[in-house]
């Protein structure tokens, strides 16, 4: 059915085909290309929607040598190209500039091998992050990295962007699970890297992943797979005030305690995920709610447990308790997993930032923050991946009011330069992609920019693979410039 | 080059030209996360974001902001759609995505009606039978006749039934017997057995009195033994679902006025629906005359009213049924039920108490079976696809497959057929409804 709509679309528009159209069905067939206006809209935007743009055409290749004939034939005529997964990225990495080609890995969606006995999984590049943990959980094994998309989003987009997740406190994020990659070159060659743990030489794993397609497109990907702990208990604690939450944050992991994840959500973000779909009755009145979950040795739990509650209870916590069932616990993550989208509930439109800054700064850090709120008269909500010190400030705005847009993305540079200025980093998760191009100054002087893309040439000398990402352009945009003049 | 999305107007340009498009605070409400995505049969099978829910929303938004037309693209991928309401259940921001599409294909079906076969074929069963019940019943009696006359074996014995398509001719194989409609044999009041708990009405439903007027007998017989005074309004009409799914809003709107009169005019506590589409249309009616000064209020009442029968039992209490029922059974999720009512445990608690019941859940229980109203009708080659993992997901040695649904149960029941296998298909009350016959019985 759908095969044959795409069909008549091409029918219809026979006489628009051009030669590139063409070769591209050569290769993927009539099924399996989008190039008509209408039908390309869908795809102007992953999950960052404030910048939208055409791609020139969509092609779903099936095989990895079908994703390699396309890159060549792109290459040859310098076509640049978009690899995407699920879209659900937080920083525009598969949005089009305009005129690219999207090589959509959505069919390409095989878990390929399960290897308990050497703890790894071999899956293709759109095959879904839970799926993963679905289809090992009955053996007792788990895939770790868990970003709040995971029931939706590709380990393919995990590897470009590095995803992280609430359980990459204890664990790590993407890169720290990834044991080889089958690559397709912005040239068209296909290449393997890594496979065994170690390899010499350069570590082109690590360079590979979070390089947010710009030095290739990943077609394999062969991971690790961990044993579920033998238990774990998670712990809710509402403060009344958002310092003494983040006072316990940095008390916990002071006390030695290496939670497996470690939760915060602000009034804001609370009231969003209470009117969302996942509610767990926290009271209205509350200003911070921490989530503390610790895993191990079924032994070892309780003291955790028990230290971590009395860290709280110092620090003036009003309620604090450990999940009583399983249910309640799935029932907590839930809400937590939701809020960002969530944020629909109170507003048309939301910005999320990836801040990370030092634990210890947290309250000064947001202080800031709140000023910025008032500044730019726009509420921010606070959801953060507290234990390793990834804030996610989001912005909420109204794209239908004129200036909001302006001013939020304004907002959202001007936190990302208090991270910065306070020795953290302007991404911990989401990427850089179209989002914070310019915000890369904030951390890399124009020497420092200059020999990364140098190391991008090496790989992607023609800049046709996910161009104009990442990386600060010479000539900015206008619009961008109009943006900063507004911010001032 | 791309653009920085600002301001932009959503209604100076807007595509929508007729009335009652898409609500822009529904639209607004996405944010674009994705959550959706995997939850969507439609994305699940194709991949494409069109035939995603936030592509869908997406386009819905292009059109309120004139970027896309009402034209093949956009009805394509708002037809595609099962309504299935599995979107909604995903969605962090209560994204109303099944009124959205209904609305969209409002628009859709006014600016490209359908011609044709399909228009006519269209016109006569949603404009010209369902909302009339007595021309329904005749179309009953003729089926009927077709069954019992020798008709129907004279017809499949011949070859006579190979002009139809393939989906048809299967569907024509698991026809249930038709008997006389309830609300024609049964009173305006059927009384309590024994002291009266509770005045309730009964939708008794258009198919489902045709195909299934042995559920609704079942569904009476439980409602009564258990205390309750059952009302059938003579004048209630089809729910209006399968307009409203294809696009006809104002057929749909007119169906919900007269039900609405009709319910409300029989003065009881609840209104029971046995059928999963049908209740979740009901309940929707405020929203469908949200824009009717007239009704608007009253739809809003009304709806409050309504609730399926298994969630009705379940929290007005109802006798545990000592008869036993030795089978082992699992239980589908009617998207209708689980998505746009959210009613799962009810149901898997009613049957579960009936002694003798093993319960054995279906893997992925609220995936849509591909029934979707007339999807199956309409869209057959994703309804297949839908139907032929559902089918492989039916759990081994089950006996019985129950559900809320009568849509569900017919798309079941000719997946059974398909596969050769023998699973019995039946509604939720049936099964309770046998426990308490063996009662008398033991």
């Amino acid at each position: 059915m759908f095969g044959k709509r795409l069909k008549m679309a091409a029918k219809k528009a026979k006489r628009k085909k051009d030669k590139l159209i063409e070769s591209l069905i050569a290769v993927v067939g009539e099924d399996a290309i989008y190039y008509e206006h209408e039908d390309l809209l869908a795809y102007e935007c992953d999950g960052y929607v404030i910048h939208k743009g055409l791609p020139r055409a969509v092609v779903f290749p099936s095989t990895t040598e079908e994703v390699s004939q396309i890159v060549k034939i792109l290459h040859a005529q310098k076509i640049p190209f978009i690899p995407r997964g699920a879209g659900t990225g937080l920083s525009g990495g598969a949005t089009p500039m305009g005129g690219e080609v999207i090589i959509s890995l959505v069919r390409m969606k095989q878990l390929l091998e399960v290897d308990f006995e050497n703890r790894r999984a071999v899956v293709q590049p759109g095959f879904v992050n839970l799926k993963l943990t679905n289809a090992i959980a009955e053996k007792g094994y788990y895939y770790v990295p868990d970003p709040s998309s995971q029931r939706t989003c590709t380990i393919g987009g995990n590897v470009g962007e590095n995803a992280g997740g609430a359980h990459c406190l204890k664990y790590g994020v993407t890169t720290n699970h990834v044991l080889g990659l089958e690559v397709v070159l912005p040239d068209g060659e296909i290449v393997n890297i890594g496979g065994i743990p170690d390899m010499p030489g350069y570590d082109l794993l690590g360079l590979l992943t979070g390089s947010e397609g710009t030095l290739g497109i990943v077609t394999k990907i062969t991971v690790k797979i961990l044993k579920q702990p033998e238990a774990q208990e998670t712990v809710c604690a509402l403060f009344d005030r958002v310092e003494d939450a983040s006072h316990t944050v940095s008390d916990i992991i002071s006390a030695g305690i290496i939670p497996a994840a470690l939760e915060m959500m602000d009034k804001i973000a609370i009231e969003g995920v209470e009117k969302g779909n996942y509610p767990v009755g926290y009271p209205k009145d509350l200003a911070a709610v921490l989530l503390i979950e610790v895993d191990g040795i079924k032994e070892g739990i309780p003291e955790q447990i028990e230290k971590i509650i009395q860290i709280c209870q110092n620090r003036n916590v009003r309620e604090v308790r450990v999940a009583s069932s399983e249910a309640e616990r799935q029932a907590w993550w839930n809400n937590r997993k939701q809020a960002f989208g969530a944020m629909g509930t109170i507003s048309p439109d939301y910005l999320v930032q990836d801040g990370v800054i030092p634990r210890s700064k947290l309250p000064e850090v947001l202080e800031k923050v709140a000023q910025i709120s008032s500044k730019y008269g726009l509420r921010i909500a606070n959801v953060f991946h507290a234990g390793d010190g990834n804030l996610h400030p989001l912005i909420l705005f109204d794209s239908r009011v004129p200036g909001d847009t302006e001013k939020a993305v304004a907002a959202g540079s001007e936190i990302l330069k208090v991270c910065a200025d306070v020795g953290g980093s302007i991404t911990g998760e989401h990427g850089v992609g179209i989002e914070k191009k310019e915000e890369m100054r904030f951390i890399f002087n124009d020497e420092e920019i200059a020999l990364q893309v140098s190391i991008r040439d090496v790989f992607n000398p023609e800049n046709l693979c996910n161009p104009d990402k990442l990386f600060p352009t010479a000539s900015r945009c206008a619009e961008v410039k109009a943006v900063k003049r507004a911010s001032g | 080059m791309s653009r920085l999305v600002a301001a932009e107007p959503e209604t100076r340009n807007s595509n929508y030209i007729f009335e009652d498009p898409p609500d822009e605070d529904k639209f607004s409400a996405c944010v674009h996360c994705g959550m959706c995505l995997e939850a969507c049969p439609t994305y699940q099978e194709t991949g494409l974001e069109q035939h995603s829910p936030r592509g869908r929303v997406h386009l819905i938004k292009s059109v309120a902001e004139g970027k896309m037309t009402l034209g093949e693209v956009f009805s394509d991928s708002v037809f595609q759609c099962l309504d299935c309401r599995a979107c909604e259940t995903a969605c962090p921001a209560n994204v109303q995505v099944g009124t959205l599409i209904e609305q969209a294909r409002g628009q859709v079906r006014q600016a490209m009606p359908l011609r044709g076969w399909k228009g006519l074929l269209s016109r006569i069963f949603l404009r010209g039978i369902f909302p009339y019940p007595r021309r329904l019943f005749f179309l009953g009696t003729l089926l009927k006749f077709y069954q019992k006359s020798g008709l129907q074996w004279f017809c499949r014995k011949t070859g006579l039934l190979r002009i139809l398509p393939d989906h048809l001719r299967q569907m024509e194989a698991v026809l249930p017997k038709v008997n006389k409609p309830v609300i024609t044999r049964y009173p305006a009041v059927v009384p309590a057995e024994g002291e009266t708990r509770k005045k309730v009405a009964m939708l008794t439903g258009c198919v489902m009195d045709v195909m299934f007027s042995d559920i609704n007998e079942a569904t009476i017989r439980v409602l009564t033994r258990n205390g309750y005074e059952v009302h059938l309004p003579r004048q209630q009409k089809c729910c209006g679902a399968l307009q409203l799914h294809a696009g006809d809003r104002e057929k749909a709107k007119q169906l919900a006025r007269q039900n609405i009169d009709a319910f409300l005019a029989a003065d009881v506590d609840h209104v029971i629906v046995n059928a999963a589409g049908c209740g979740a249309a009901l309940r929707e009616y405020g929203e469908l005359l949200h824009n009717d000064p007239e009704y608007k209020e009253k739809a809003k009442n009304f709806s409050e009213k309504v609730v399926d029968v298994a969630k009705f039992l379940h929290d007005n209490g109802y006798r545990k049924p000592t008869g036993r029922v030795e089978k082992r059974i699992t239980y589908h999720d009617a998207c209708h039920l689980a998505h746009a009512q959210g009613i799962r445990f009810e149901p898997r608690k009613l049957l579960k108490e009936i002694p003798g019941i093993e319960l054995v859940e279906l893997p992925d229980a609220d995936r849509c079976c591909g029934s979707a109203g007339i999807y199956n009708i309409t869209n057959p080659e994703m309804a297949s696809r839908l139907l032929q993992k559902k089918i492989a997901s039916i759990p081994d040695q089950v006996e019985l497959v129950t559900m809320g649904n009568p849509g569900c149960m017919l798309q079941m029941a000719m997946g059974v057929h398909q596969h050769h296998r023998k699973e019995q298909v039946v509604h939720t009350v049936q099964v309770l409804d046998w426990a308490y016959q063996r009662e008398t019985e033991q």
